[in-house]
């Protein structure tokens, strides 16, 4: 009894100690009666904790990334056949469109588009939105327009702040993640040379410099072919994502100060989550 | 993460975006349990692709009754390590100093890293499998007691109890003997 007793000691401050980040010695203050036959076990957890934490090789990271894209992508074509496989891609494409236009008519998408995570349109906006991932052919296409709704989700998350929804915070945080996550994913996609349109090289110029129109070479060259404007393309949304990567984060620092109490934890993880995924879009863009 | 089970529902629909979550959320825990059990570094990295590759093919007959999906996919990992085991059950097993050593940048680190990985090893192969099955759930693997308890049909009270000789043997033999 006294045994079992003690497994579910020790295993509660495994779960502090592994899963909320504790310290050992938080743990022996909430059982001092059992100090002097925890502290040896949780050092030792803390020991095979740490040596234990390894990571895959970012090359490998990489590659397997691709290599799991590409199943998804197989996999999603092999589903579709069936539904249009009669038909042409281009008609694919116009019949989801007639469908949207149609949706779209009676206005209730437009509505939409301005909703906020706690009004009841708002899954029509996230309908909608996956409704452009789909017609999005390419990769870089995709990636632009998961940065288009990153920056919806921070915009979001403001409002939420603001009218004092923490649950609503956390869940948009959620969704702010994956768009990050999945520009970062489809950019490395590209990288391991999954379509084939490489990213321009980086810039020289530093993050958040203005670079002139005019002056810049991929501006010279514009007019002169597809592929100089699609690398000017590419160009400008290194900048727009260098961009985001400053300011969004900073917007949403800056209301922590008059932000109310109990929205604060889910607000700062948002800061977080924001901080750490446009850092791993951009790790993706070098 | 939040609300798993609708995240895992829009996975079993082919929603790329869900099971890219899922992949992101679950490649390095997975990596880490395989590397753990197999001490080898480049077959674990292979494995844990198989693994991912496995379970997007089947990821329609995961179930959700009450069964975490964290659980289904450490079982697909399990038995992966469970017939590479079966396969290379007459070659040695591949120092873990050589081959599980991070690549991190700081010498320092990879320096530590290196030691508290080879004693793990040396420690770990004196556990019963059970108790290695634990610590590779728990601690690389991230696995809550409940979560562990569903990858090895145990009770929670049988996994408190191996989780508690566990690191009890491994003290003795990292820091005892």
């Amino acid at each position: 009894m006294r045994n079992k007793r003690f497994d579910d000691i020790l295993n509660e401050c495994l779960d502090r100690l592994l899963m909320k980040g504790q310290t050992v010695e938080q743990c022996l203050d909430s059982y001092p009666e059992e100090a002097d036959k925890l502290k040896p076990l949780l050092q030792v957890a803390m020991a095979t904790r740490r040596a234990s934490a390894l990571q895959p090789s970012p090359d490998f990271r990489t590659r397997a990334r691709y290599q799991f894209h590409s199943a998804l992508r197989d996999m999603e074509a092999k589903r579709s056949r069936p539904f249009f496989g009669w038909l042409p891609q281009w008609a694919t494409v116009a019949t989801t469109v007639f469908v949207c236009l149609l949706v779209a008519g009676g206005g209730t998408v437009f509505a939409a588009g301005n909703s906020m995570p706690d009004e009841p349109l708002y899954p029509m906006k996230l309908a909608t939105e996956r409704v452009r991932l789909t017609l999005t052919p390419s990769g870089i296409g995709k990636a632009e327009l998961y940065a288009e709704l990153a920056d919806r989700r921070i915009a979001e998350i403001e409002r939420m702040v603001g009218k004092n929804k923490p649950e609503q915070v956390e869940r948009t945080a959620q969704r702010l993640n994956t768009c990050l996550m999945m520009v970062a994913s489809l950019l490395s996609v590209q990288e391991a040379g999954g379509e084939e349109v490489a990213l321009a090289p980086a810039p020289r110029t530093p993050a958040l410099e203005t670079v002139p129109e005019e002056s810049a070479p991929e501006a010279r060259t514009r007019g002169e072919g597809g592929g100089s404007k699609r690398i000017a393309k590419q160009e400008e949304f290194r900048r727009k994502m260098l961009r985001s990567a400053a300011d969004h984060p900073a917007a949403l620092r800056a209301m922590l100060r008059n932000a109310p109490e109990s929205a604060k934890p889910a607000l700062l993880r948002a800061i977080a989550i924001s901080e750490a995924g446009y850092e791993k879009a951009l790790r993706a863009l070098d | 993460m939040q609300n798993e089970e609708s995240l895992v529902r829009r996975a079993q629909q082919h929603d790329p975006e869900a099971l890219a979550q899922l992949y992101e959320e679950y490649f390095g825990k997975i990596y880490r349990y395989i590397a753990l059990k197999i001490g080898n570094r480049t077959e674990a990295e292979d494995m844990t692709q198989q693994v991912f590759l496995k379970a997007i093919k089947s990821i329609s007959s995961f179930k959700w009754k009450g069964v975490p999906f964290s659980a289904w996919l450490f079982r697909i990992a399990h038995n992966q390590v469970v017939d590479y085991v079966r396969k290379r059950a007459k070659h040695a097993t591949v120092p873990l100093v050589e081959s599980l050593v991070s690549t991190g940048d700081n010498p320092e680190l990879i320096a530590e890293q290196n030691l508290d990985a080879e004693r793990l090893l040396s420690a770990t192969q004196q556990l019963t499998k059970a108790q290695r099955e634990v610590i590779s759930l728990r601690f690389p693997g991230g696995l809550s007691i409940a979560e562990a308890a569903r990858v090895m049909g145990k009770s929670q009270g049988a996994v408190k109890a191996l989780q508690h000789s566990a690191i009890l043997a491994l003290r003795q033999v990292l820091f005892v003997e």
